[in-house]
Parts: structure tokens; C-alpha cells; sequence
């Protein structure tokens, strides 16, 4: 299955120093095992969104190991701090060890 | 002798069941649902050490009641100077009363800058929301807010 999923930027104009935040958004299911179909009362597998790792200029600055307590549709929020232009390279796995990568370029002003 | 064998084959993959439930959890963690109690995550992760009470540090912008259980943004920001050598290492978001109570834990690093996190979680009823944070040297804050919830979104 494809997964989608978006990152960005919050910030619009920031130099090199500045703290930022960057925004993820993923569009899975967050499924805990415990919920039943209504209509034919089967249970739904558990199925979630397990790990995203956000990369800068091939650096791990962070890595989120989530569960199905987070919402469906997982929006996450993290600081960074700009350090010069380059790229913020996003990994995302399922439970079902999907993978799927986004990227957003990072370039300061000034 | 079929059956004797086939006793003997049952036998044996009983025992290596018992031996290894290890083995056998992989595939269950994978579909089937695990209940997370919040006193076996809270164990796990002080792992003997004691939580410091972080209110004062910790800034949580939660809502006292949210509209809806199934999305309820949880924000927290941390003063804490993010030097190289001592600086925030993780941030774990947990709920108290839900059948699988872990939400996320966030591994951080100086180069984040501050510590900050913004996430949405899952609040079946009204429960705790508990927010810890742990420093490289391992030193852990807590604090936590209740949240009244009126319609669940945890099934």
C-alpha cells in the first residue's frame, strides 16, 4: 500500500540560527485491534503508523516511534534549528513495514 | 506409530511455544490488538528511577475539554537549555486510561534546537494525559493534565 504523507515548513521567512518548526502530516489509518466492524462484527487488524525519522543534510535529528494511542491521521510538530541550506529528508513505516520518504529543501534567507 | 509421531510433533511445537513466546509475539503484535496498561509503560520507562515533577518547566497547551476524543492536540514545550552535553533526549506522550496507552515517543538531539513537540492523540474517556521527558544524563521530568472527554474516539 502506498502511504501518503506531507512535510513542510511552518515557518516562512527564517535565516541561518533560526529554530523553525516542521510539520508532518500522514494519511494512515491508526487502527488499535480492539474496534469491530459494525456491520459484520469482525475486528479490525491492528494497523498503524510505527516509525517516522526525519533527516537534515544526512543527519538523524529526529525519530518518532509511534503507537495507536495517536490519532488517525498523525499530525506532528518538531523545532529545528536551521543550520545552512539543505534538505530535510522524512522517512515513514507502517506496522506492515511500508515505506514511503518525502522531502522539503530547506534554503535561508540572507 | 502415526499416532505416537504425531503426538511427539504436537509435543515438541507446544514446548517451543512456551519456550519462545517471544517468537509468537512478533506475528501477534503485528495484527492482533496488545493492551499497553499505563503502570507497565510507566515501569518501563523509569525503569527504576525516579520522575522529577516537571510542571514547571514543561508547558502543556492542552484542552480542558476537546470536542472530540478522537483528536485531541497535545503541545508541549520544554524550557530547557539545549546544550550539547545536556539537553532533552526524548519526549514520551502517554494516556492512563486507554486499552493501549502509549501515543508517541520522540528521540531528540541539540540539533532540534528547543524542545518542543505537537501531536494529536486517541482519549477513549476522561483520563490523564502524562507527558515525560528524559535528559541525556537520564534524568526524567513528569507532568500531566486531565482531560475530560465526552465523546470517546478509542474503541
Amino acid at each position: 500500500m502506498e502511504l501518503r504523507g506531507v512535510v513542510k515548513i511552518l515557518d516562512q521567512n527564517y535565516k541561518v540560527g533560526d529554530i523553525v518548526k516542521a510539520k508532518i502530516i500522514v494519511i494512515h489509518k491508526m487502527d488499535t485491534g480492539f474496534t469491530k466492524d459494525k456491520e459484520s462484527g469482525k475486528q479490525f487488524p491492528r494497523f498503524y503508523m510505527k516509525e517516522i525519522t526525519a533527516k537534515y543534510n544526512g543527519n538523524v535529528i529526529a525519530h518518532f516511534d509511534l503507537d495507536v494511542a495517536t490519532s488517525q491521521n498523525p499530525v506532528i510538530q518538531f523545532p529545528l534549528k536551521v543550520t545552512g541550506p539543505g534538505e530535510l529528508v522524512v522517512d515513514f513505516v507502517n506496522s506492515q513495514d511500508d515505506t514511503a520518504q518525502k522531502k522539503v529543501t530547506i534554503t535561508p534567507a540572507g | 506409530m502415526e499416532r505416537r509421531s504425531f503426538i511427539k510433533g504436537t509435543f515438541a511445537l507446544a514446548t517451543i511455544g512456551l519456550l519462545n513466546p517471544v517468537l509468537f509475539r512478533h506475528d501477534l503484535a503485528a495484527e492482533e490488538a496488545v493492551e499497553m496498561p499505563y503502570k507497565e509503560l510507566l515501569d518501563d520507562y523509569l525503569r527504576g528511577r525516579k520522575a522529577e515533577d516537571g510542571s514547571s518547566i514543561m508547558k502543556l497547551n492542552i484542552p480542558d475539554a476537546p470536542e472530540n476524543g478522537a483528536v485531541v492536540p497535545i503541545e508541549v514545550t520544554i524550557d530547557y537549555p539545549m546544550k550539547s552535553d545536556d539537553y532533552i533526549s526524548n519526549i514520551t506522550v502517554l494516556t492512563t486510561k486507554n486499552k493501549a496507552n502509549k501515543a508517541i515517543s520522540f528521540d531528540l538531539t541539540p540539533a532540534n534546537g528547543m524542545a518542543y513537540l505537537y501531536v494529536n492523540v486517541k482519549m477513549g474517556q476522561t483520563q490523564d494525559v502524562v507527558i515525560l521527558a528524559q535528559t541525556n544524563k537520564g534524568k526524567i521530568f513528569q507532568a500531566s493534565k486531565n482531560v475530560r472527554v465526552a465523546l470517546g474516539g478509542c474503541g
